[in-house]
């Protein structure tokens, strides 16, 4: 059916609603006061904020931190279904792709948990139906008996040409790991692809999708020196942003962070984050460099959507700071679980 | 001298279907401008009061503004023919 234009009109409604739900997000002073509060304080706070209709409804089913973890995922599920169902055109196309990560995640917790022998009841409960598998399919996922009848299931799917090229390396070496790399390659890469296939606002979503597949590289680049990686580390790069893959092997080689940093400074394409990327110079453990970069990314993400305002842009920024709200208060809460201390927790939370 | 009246009412009667041609296009250039600028406001605010109720009476203003704009069209069109 030939589309008929509507003019600009349905891109600003689908942009406000999203900075409108931007701005209802947690605040900083929010966790500040949580980081206070016991597990069932924070639990009744929460109630009181976005996500009280998951709490009342999972409340007579579950308790304590299985309540916040369950209401949490469902929260998120629920809001990342009505982003799509509301986006129009061009931006209904590029959501849809993006959430695509979903998917990957949901998959692998199932191939994981299968091959573990986890009981499908307990998977069920962290899965997250943001993608395009929704609830049905993963129900059915779930019912299948063994990791390659899974596999077998998701046959004609976007994932699947990976999951059979990948699935008996992974079932011999007993790690997922290396396939969840190439799921993930194999996602950026068709997202590049969607991007650049000429549909109106394309080259503003590669703008974007570029920005996260850098910060996930340096993110990577610095789990590995920490973990004193060395060797060929082209494999568990991204390619498709600003460094080549090449580029960042030259640069994981290098000896001292400080160099690893004025490397990432250099590049060209890739001023507007340099000056901030000074701020990771003081930070020495790994949680702290990756929630700074994490904290980049935001903020790089945000002077995005406000460059462009009516693109795809504020619905992704609000993706994605709807994900680490998420994070943060299951962090919030794991952490009150185990009895941590709040500035521990803290040092864990994007704010 | 018959002749010569006729051409003083020809020239009244087309200067006062200019004055209302003059008229028609304020009311309606403005009218259209209106339209375009309400089109961003409008969709911004039902956007914005579907996310929270509360912000309806100031999206109804901020959607109105623009009519100012047909309203000086009114104006001029009103002048032109009286």
């Amino acid at each position: 059916m030939a589309e008929v234009s509507t003019g600009p009109a349905p891109y600003i409604y689908v942009c406000t609603r999203m900075r409108v739900r931007k701005a209802k997000l947690l605040p900083r002073e929010d966790y500040l006061r949580m980081l206070n509060m016991s597990l069932p304080e924070i639990t009744r706070f929460i109630e009181e904020t976005e996500y009280k209709s998951e709490i009342d409804e999972l409340g007579a089913s579950f308790r304590g931190i299985d309540l916040v973890e369950v209401a949490l995922s469902w929260n998120l599920a629920k809001e990342y279904q009505k982003i799509l169902e509301i986006t129009p055109g061009a931006l209904h196309q590029f959501t849809m792709s993006y959430l695509r990560q979903w998917d990957i995640q949901n998959v692998l917790t199932i191939l994981r948990g299968k091959y573990q022998g986890v009981k499908a009841g307990r998977i069920k409960e962290i899965l997250i139906p943001a993608g395009k598998l929704d609830r049905v399919m993963l129900d059915r996922l779930l019912a299948e008996e063994s990791v390659e009848r899974i596999a077998d299931a998701l046959r004609g799917r976007s994932l699947y040409p990976v999951l059979e090229r990948e699935l008996s390396a992974a079932m011999e070496t007993g790690s997922f790991a290396r396939m969840e790399n190439e799921l993930y390659k194999e996602f950026y890469r068709s997202i590049i692809a969607d991007s650049k296939s000429g549909v109106k606002g394309g080259p503003v979503f590669l703008e974007y999708i570029r920005l996260e597949i850098d910060i996930r590289n340096v993110q990577n680049l610095f789990r590995l020196r920490m973990g004193r990686m060395d060797g060929d580390v082209r494999d568990m790069m991204i390619p498709g942003g600003s460094f080549s893959v090449d580029e960042l092997q030259r640069i994981a080689g290098m000896e001292n962070t400080d160099d690893v940093i004025d490397a990432f400074q250099k590049k060209a394409g890739f001023e507007s984050i340099s000056a901030l990327l000074d701020t990771v110079r003081e930070k020495r453990s790994i949680h702290e460099i990756e929630i700074e970069l994490t904290r980049i990314m935001l903020g790089e993400m945000e002077r995005l959507s406000k460059r462009y305002p009516v693109s795809i842009c504020p619905i992704l920024v609000y993706l994605e700071k709807k994900k680490f709200e998420v994070q943060n208060l299951r962090a919030l809460a794991r952490g009150k679980e185990a009895n941590l201390s709040s500035e521990r927790i803290g040092d864990y939370l994007v704010m | 001298m018959a002749v010569e009246t006729m051409t003083v009412e020809v020239a009244e009667a087309s200067a006062m279907g200019l004055k209302a041609i003059g008229a028609g296009l304020a009311v309606g250039l403005t009218g259209i401008a209106t339209g375009i600028a309400e089109m961003g406001i409008g969709a911004a605010a039902v956007g914005a009061t579907a996310e929270n109720k509360d912000m309806f009476g100031l999206a109804l203003l901020f959607t109105v503004i623009p009519e100012t704009i047909v309203i000086f069209g009114l104006v001029v069109a009103l002048l032109l023919l009286f």
